[in-house]
């Protein structure tokens, strides 16, 4: 009714008063929200139920939506409230890791990985395990968009087809003229297959592949050493020396996950098999933290260094000519270090008396000469064919070089794109700070973004379509060595997603509409016709893995390396300039680029070595803070050539002295409710509230010049402090404090050097002395049937903290948020601690992993008024939650500390209609914890009663190995091993057979049911 | 000597100094005091503050900054009942911290009334019949404020009944092997013993208000309370009885209730808790702080209410010599804490003190020492005993010290605890102020409205003391 309003009209705002009613006509009167409002109720859940159990049942294909409605018949093996298992895969940076899905009546709730996965062997990472959540994402976005003016407007799947037959036959016609394609980097045979049929539908068209965090050096490196693209697969079972030059391979690798596994074969004291490393980095990495010998060094050294091993590897060892001249010994300044030097004349020694049980990796981020190079090195100690094996190269396209992003910004400044579609990739965020790729989207005149959020790039694309979650779609992967994956759907898309491979499909007109039917067709060489025979197809799917894809083994011949040309201060020294500082970006160990920043238990999640949560901060090694006089939590103005941003320093023993680190994937301006959105004026997210961004965003700071690491950063100390959330050292810990942590530190973690051990294997017996522990009473409990118990072997962690995700997942552990962290109030059951120890500036590292002791004496269970928390008969300390009136009494008298008490609810926000789908990431075996109740691990006691029940169907004892904990599960080395202790072979009894095992504050005499076994080093004895 | 004249010669006769002259303002409201008898005199003086139409005007203004602070305090608690106790700064290693620390010092506080109505009584100490009553008062509110905490600290704060032995459909009982149950108990038990103690001190002042009450209501009121007093023979002798057993009931429970409250500690193995000494020192403790807040409370009571004629300076003396008797009992506990974490040789035990002295709550420490051990001393000087400004200052210090005291103990102990990678740092939240000081609020107005409308000193024990009962 306009005319009545003409003079009176209401307003909302006072802006809006002032806009003139024609204006205020176009717009509704609520803003249209930017997605249809979600229904995750029953009707629809059933649907996405049915549609899942449809395609679990049969290889299924969701496609066949006209299922789409609940079971009037039970189907033959699907029982309700039982969970079923299914396998897929996941793919980051280009390399795919195999994974096992629990699947809980449709739902996907839990993810590990899949034992028969060649980058997995059953180990998950935190990523992995975090997946669940980033599925259930309320912020993810709920469907279709197109550019409108103040804002984005919601539109149809159909809508946006129209748009898409019209506009790409009229491009078809043009032959794809002025049509671009920005693609992140990816090894899915299924989308090279697309990407060839759209190259051939489209043939001027352009194809770029961005990846924020790239190693093409690898490749490039390859080339240099062998003229073709080889991979590179390390066994390091067999190693004896490890060498690590900047290389995190437990940690940062696609296939870390099975090195960490290789390498804890080789850590086993007692089977007499102790490898030893030497690891030289500028960071402190999982693989620094359990090396035998670390040096922090700078990332520009590592090149002089690895000529320096090579010239004096090649001369001892008599290289043979055919691989051409070695090195000449560089005059680096940093090498007449009297510490390094003694350390590197021990390790070429050792490395020399081994020919062909080492190994010599160099990191991603080296040059690509490095990587050449130690390609030569490995040859010259007589390893390739023993510890280093080559494969056939599977990557035959182009290095995504960070060029791609370049070119791509230079032919659309050029006018040459008209047409740009962004397949997963956010470029408007990780582009490095001289490339301003908002400016470069908004000249060209159809942009269409497909992404799992409305993020930097599709907040500003003409269109945005939905993009599937991986649970959500069929795909393929291949992992580190060839072998293929098929990635399978495990629920219908929430959201009406499409997955890239349909994305393309739809536009390019394919006549496989399907995801499904798409990667059939890609993977016809390899799994035959699943149409006709789907008995290979449905074995793959079940396995994981489709057989026989890994890459042949190849025996590439080396070239000669060129002599090294040294840059900039590649031959300092090693102290600390200012102004001259090393300024390295890395991917975060959590959120990686940046595209988990809004998840929540990545959030939160301790960093393995700073503990920090939520921030990305600058490290700094204590002896550099000291030169530029800052400490912890010092804001300070770091600057690369014209580029600066402001951010808190801190300091990070184990950092090499000069080189600073930032991780990058943090300041999202449009990440969502976790990761920030943009503050008032970026009003592209019509429902959401703004966020602040979480830490600093670190692409800025990159250029052509700075990619993953170089000198010339400049480090300003504001007068300003920030406010950091760190899970341990809470605050910076004074003389008392450090007195006391180095007073106990040896009886809390114990250590021995292998020569040690083999003098006194029973070496942690002595690492206390207290009087007998004597009982006051009788232990209440017999114990008749099953004794539980777990055993950590220290010599195995790693300390990467995926158990502590995967605890996570499995047991409904609430994030807290910042504040509450800083305060103390983190609820994470299981923690690893970290400690230092020796010279800050080149510590030693220990991890510890704490779940709950499970004390026989539980102190908590004395001090409980209302007997909430209980010894059970298979020697647990449950917690009753409905028992619990919250004294915290509990938590007071447990030594460990591993008791965590809701503050708040914390699961207060899933009242909320946006955020009801996020409930569906719970686990139903494990009840959600009200505010005022203490909580804490219990074994997964689902998890053995769910064992017990199906032994007790089947008529058969339990047997070792069948109950496992989510820690255990998740973890790469297998450090966590959890069993009945009644039963004698059990690996747990096994384990604490062992005279390793100790029992943490056992003069306590609280009998924790948790024991560890002790950390063995194996240092060069010449070093002594 | 004949029934000796008035009470200002028979304050002479006792050697008390000469009360300083009344301020003009209060002097308007004490009326005439009416006969000559010395009784009578003693008997006007307590129970006219009751019957006085006004109280002075510092009365009015005390009461309602006290009730500011109880609004504070329900706003308070609402809010943490509504959204849980994190909005106090507890977290994962300092589960207790202001909510324990409060119920420990309030309790100490109660600890002053019993042990001077029971165990002075027993052991015939005259002088402090001026005192007993307003220190049993005392006790009671201060029992109140300490037993909120206990109910409100608990994460779910509508059940602290569980910790009950009701019987009930749920089939849940207390777990005893817990000190928090036996808290219950010892609190709860004092709390009742203390209360009947006072109130049955109380009936013979309240049957004199209700003979002279002018007023119908207040003769309605008082006679209820007063039941049935007639002040016969058979009736004092009863009564007699009845105080000399329960004062023998109570007395094991002073020392009890503060060792039950230091189990808490004491049973725990948190190092810093873990202490054998424990019992002894709380009482100690809770005795020096309970005295200093008599002191406290009684010093502006009888400036304001004119009763110095009956609180003599000699009595605040004995009053004080007590607190620097106990305060040093409390100091030789600290010494010993420190003797036996380094006699004991645990290195957690040692760690525990080492950071006490001078980790990063050293500033607690060293202010609970201050207050405690250090600043009392200046109580073996005489004049400084009887100096009332002096005394206030110090009493105030005493109460401000124990408080730090059980932060000392709860919260440093707790925040370093075995693990150092558990270790946190406790700061209250603007949350813990609030609730803390409206518990202040609450004890001030009940202590005010008992100023104002119950007899403040035992009328009938001051009697019994009187040069007057034994002059023939």
């Amino acid at each position: 009714m306009p005319s009545m309003n003409e003079e009176k009209r209401y307003w909302r705002s006072l802006a809006e008063h002032a806009t003139s009613p024609q204006q205020d006509e176009a717009r509704p009167e609520f803003e249209a929200p930017l997605a249809p409002p979600t229904q995750q109720e029953r009707r629809h859940f059933l649907k996405l139920s049915a549609a899942s159990v449809a395609l679990a049942g049969a290889a299924g294909c969701r496609w066949q939506e006209d299922h789409l409605l609940p079971h009037t018949q039970q189907p033959e093996g699907v029982v309700p409230g039982i969970p079923r298992y299914f396998m897929t895969a996941m793919e980051l940076g280009g390399a795919g890791v195999g994974l096992k899905v629990k699947s809980y009546d449709g739902r996907p709730i839990k993810i590990d990985g899949n034992p028969a996965h060649p980058d997995s062997l059953g180990g998950s990472d935190a990523r992995h395990q975090a997946a669940v959540l980033g599925l259930y994402d309320p912020d993810r976005s709920r469907g279709f968009s197109t550019l409108a003016e103040g804002g984005r407007k919601p539109a149809s799947e159909n809508e946006f087809r129209g748009f898409a037959r019209e506009h790409f036959s009229a491009l078809q016609a043009q032959k794809g003229r002025g049509l671009a394609v920005l693609a992140g980097e990816s090894s899915s045979p299924s989308l090279a297959d697309m990407k060839a049929r759209w190259q051939a539908r489209f043939p001027e068209a352009r194809w770029f592949e961005y990846e924020p965090v790239s190693s093409p050096n690898e490749r490039l490196g390859s080339r240099l050493a062998f003229g073709k693209v080889v991979r590179t697969r390390l066994i390091l079972e067999k190693a004896k020396v490890i060498v690590s030059l900047d290389a995190d391979i437990l940690g940062s690798r696609p296939d870390s996950l099975a090195l960490a596994r290789a390498w804890s074969k080789g850590r086993q004291p007692e089977a007499g098999k102790m490898s030893r490393s030497y690891v030289f980095e500028s960071s402190l990495s999982e693989t620094g933290a359990v090396a035998d010998h670390r040096f922090s060094l700078r990332a520009e050294h590592i090149k002089p260094l690895a000529a320096y091993l090579d010239a004096e590897l090649s001369r001892r060892l008599a290289a043979p000519a055919a691989l051409g001249a070695a090195q000449s010994a560089p005059s680096a300044k940093f090498l007449e270090d009297p510490e390094l030097r003694k350390l590197l004349t021990a390790m070429i020694a050792d490395l020399a008396i081994q020919p062909g049980a080492s190994v010599v990796v160099v990191g991603a981020t080296q040059p690509p000469e490095v990587h050449a190079l130690v390609h030569r090195i490995n040859a010259v100690l007589r390893n390739v064919g023993t510890t280093v094996q080559y494969l056939e190269g599977l990557d035959s396209s182009e290095p995504s070089a960070p060029e791609a992003l370049r070119t791509l910004n230079e032919e659309i400044a050029s006018g040459r794109v008209q047409t740009l579609l962004v397949l997963d990739s956010n470029p408007v965020y990780t582009a490095p700070g001289d490339i301003d790729f908002s400016a470069a989207l908004a000249k060209v005149p159809r942009t269409i973004c497909a992404s799992l959020y409305v993020d930097e790039t599709a907040s500003l694309c003409s269109w945005h379509v939905p993009l599937a979650h991986f649970l959500e779609a069929w795909g393929d992967v291949r992992a580190s060595d060839g072998t293929i994956s098929i990635q399978q759907p495990l629920i219908a898309p929430l959201y009406g997603g499409k997955s890239a491979i349909e994305i393309l499909a739809m536009l390019s007109g394919d006549e496989l509409p399907w995801g499904l039917q798409i990667v059939q067709r890609a993977l016809a060489p390899v799994v035959g016709n699943a149409a006709a025979d789907p008995r290979l197809w449905r074995k793959s799917l079940h396995d994981g893995i489709v057989p026989g894809t890994a890459a042949a083994p190849d025996h590439p011949v080396l070239r000669p390396i060129a002599s090294f040309e040294y840059a900039g201060g590649a031959l300092s020294g090693l102290e600390a300039e200012p102004g001259q500082l090393e300024l390295v970006l890395a991917p975060d160990p959590k959120i990686y680029d940046g595209r988990f920043a809004n998840n929540g238990w990545l959030m939160e999640l301790p960093d393995w070595a700073t503990k920090l949560t939520w921030d990305n901060a600058l490290l700094v090694s204590p002896k550099t803070a000291q030169v530029l006089g800052v400490t912890d939590s010092t804001l300070v103005t770091l600057s690369m050539e014209t580029e600066s941003v402001s951010v808190p320093v801190l300091v990070a023993p184990g950092q090499a002295t000069g080189s600073v680190k930032l991780y990058l994937g943090y300041g999202r301006t449009a990440g969502g409710s976790v990761a920030g959105r943009a503050l008032a004026g970026g009003s592209v997210h019509g429902e959401w509230d703004d966020q602040a961004s979480v830490g600093v965003n670190a692409y800025r700071l990159r250029s052509k010049r700075l990619w993953d690491f170089a000198r010339g950063a400049n480090v300003k100390p504001t007068t300003e402090k920030y406010r950091m959330a760190t899970t341990q050292d809470k605050h910076t810990i004074d003389r008392i404090g450090k007195f006391g942590t180095d007073d106990r530190l040896p009886m809390l973690v114990r250590e021995a050097s292998l020569t040690e051990y083999e003098e006194h294997p029973d070496f942690v017996k002595h690492a206390v002395h207290h009087p007998p522990l004597l009982s006051l009473w009788k232990d209440p409990v017999k114990y008749e049937g099953h004794r539980w118990g777990m055993s950590i072997d220290l010599n195995k962690c790693t300390g990467c903290s995926n158990c502590v995700v995967a605890c996570q997942a499995e047991n409904n552990v609430p994030t807290v948020g910042k504040d509450r962290v800083y305060m103390g109030r983190e609820m994470h059951w299981l923690r690893i601690d970290r400690y230092f120890k020796g010279d800050p500036e080149q510590p030693e590292v220990v991890n510890q992993p704490i779940p709950c002791q499970q004390c026989e004496h539980a102190p908590c269970e004395q001090v409980c008024p209302v007997g909430a928390t209980s010894h059970s008969h298979e020697g647990l300390n449950d917690m009753t939650y409905n028992r619990c009136i919250g004294t915290r009494y509990c938590s007071n008298n447990c030594p460990y500390k591993v008791r965590k008490f809701n503050f708040f609810n914390f699961h207060e926000d899933l009242k909320e209609e946006k955020n009801k789908v996020q409930q569906m990431v719970y686990n139903p075996e494990v009840t959600v914890r009200f505010r005022g109740v203490m909580e804490k691990c219990t074994y997964c006691v689902q998890r053995i009663q769910e064992g017990k029940f199906r032994a007790s169907r089947e008529n058969r004892p339990l047997r070792d190995g069948e109950v496992t904990t989510a820690c255990q599960d998740s973890c790469p080395t297998q450090a966590i091993v959890f069993g009945d202790l009644n039963d004698p072979n059990s690996q747990v009894s096994q384990r604490k057979a062992n005279q390793r095992d100790y029992s943490l504050l056992e003069e306590l005499n609280v009998r924790p049911r948790t024991t560890y076994l002790a950390l063995v080093r194996n240092p060069n004895p010449e070093l002594g | 000597m004949a029934a000796v004249g008035d009470l200002q010669e028979w304050q002479r006769e006792s050697g008390a100094a000469d009360a300083p002259a009344e301020p003009k303002d209060y002097r308007a409201w004490q009326t005439e005091s009416r006969g000559d008898n010395p009784f009578a005199r003693i008997t006007d003086t307590v129970i006219r503050i009751v019957e006085t139409p006004k109280p002075p005007r510092a009365w009015y203004i005390a009461l309602t900054i006290s009730l500011c602070w109880v609004a504070c305090f329900l706003v308070a608690v609402s809010h943490l009942v509504w959204n849980g106790i994190g909005i106090w700064g507890n977290n994962n290693p300092v589960g207790w911290a202001w909510d324990i620390v409060n119920f420990v010092f309030w309790v100490g506080i109660g600890h002053a009334g019993t042990l001077i109505s029971a165990i002075l009584f027993l052991l015939r100490q005259q002088w402090r019949t001026v005192i007993n009553r307003a220190a049993e008062a005392m006790t009671i509110f201060a029992v109140i404020c300490a037993l909120m905490f206990p109910a409100l600290h608990i994460g779910r704060p509508w059940l602290p009944y569980w910790m009950l032995p009701i019987p009930n459909q749920m089939d849940m009982w207390p777990q005893f092997r817990s000190p928090l149950d036996w808290d219950v108990f010892a609190v709860s038990t004092y709390f009742t013993v203390s209360l009947v103690f006072w109130f049955m001190g109380l009936v013979p002042d309240l049957a004199s208000i209700r003979d002279r009450a002018d007023t119908t209501g207040r003769r309605l009121i008082y006679g209820i309370l007063a039941l049935g007093w007639r002040g016969s023979a058979r009736q004092w002798h009863r009564y007699e009885r009845a105080y000399l057993i329960l004062a023998a009931l109570s007395t094991p429970l002073v020392l009890s209730v503060h060792s039950v409250v230091s189990f808490d500690f004491a049973t725990a193995q948190l190092p810093g808790w873990h202490t054998t000494i424990f019992p002894p020192y709380f009482v100690a403790g809770a005795i020096f702080s309970g005295f200093a807040m008599v002191n406290t409370l009684l010093i502006p009571a009888r400036q304001f209410f004119g009763l110095k004629g009956l609180i003599e300076m000699r009595h605040l003396e004995q009053m004080n010599k007590i607190i620097l008797a106990t305060g040093t009992m409390v100091g030789y506990s600290y010494a010993m804490e420190f003797f036996i974490a380094w006699y004991g040789a645990s290195p957690y035990e040692q760690f525990t003190f080492i950071n006490r002295a001078f980790g990063p709550y050293a500033w607690a420490y060293w202010t609970m020492v201050s207050c405690n051990v250090i600043f009392p001393q200046l109580f073996w000087f005489r004049k400084v005993r009887t100096n009332i400004a002096a005394m206030m200052v110090l009493c105030v210090l005493v109460n401000v010290g124990m408080w730090f005291e059980r932060f000392v103990i709860i919260a440093t102990s707790i925040s370093r605890d075995f693990l150092p990678s558990a270790w946190g740092y406790y700061v209250p939240t603007k949350w813990d102020f609030i609730t803390f000081l409206g518990t202040f609020g609450i004890f001030f107005t009940l202590f005010l409205l008992f100023c104002r409308f119950l007899p403040m000193i035992a009328t009938a024990e001051v009697k019994a003391i009187h040069p007057a009962a034994h002059g023939h």
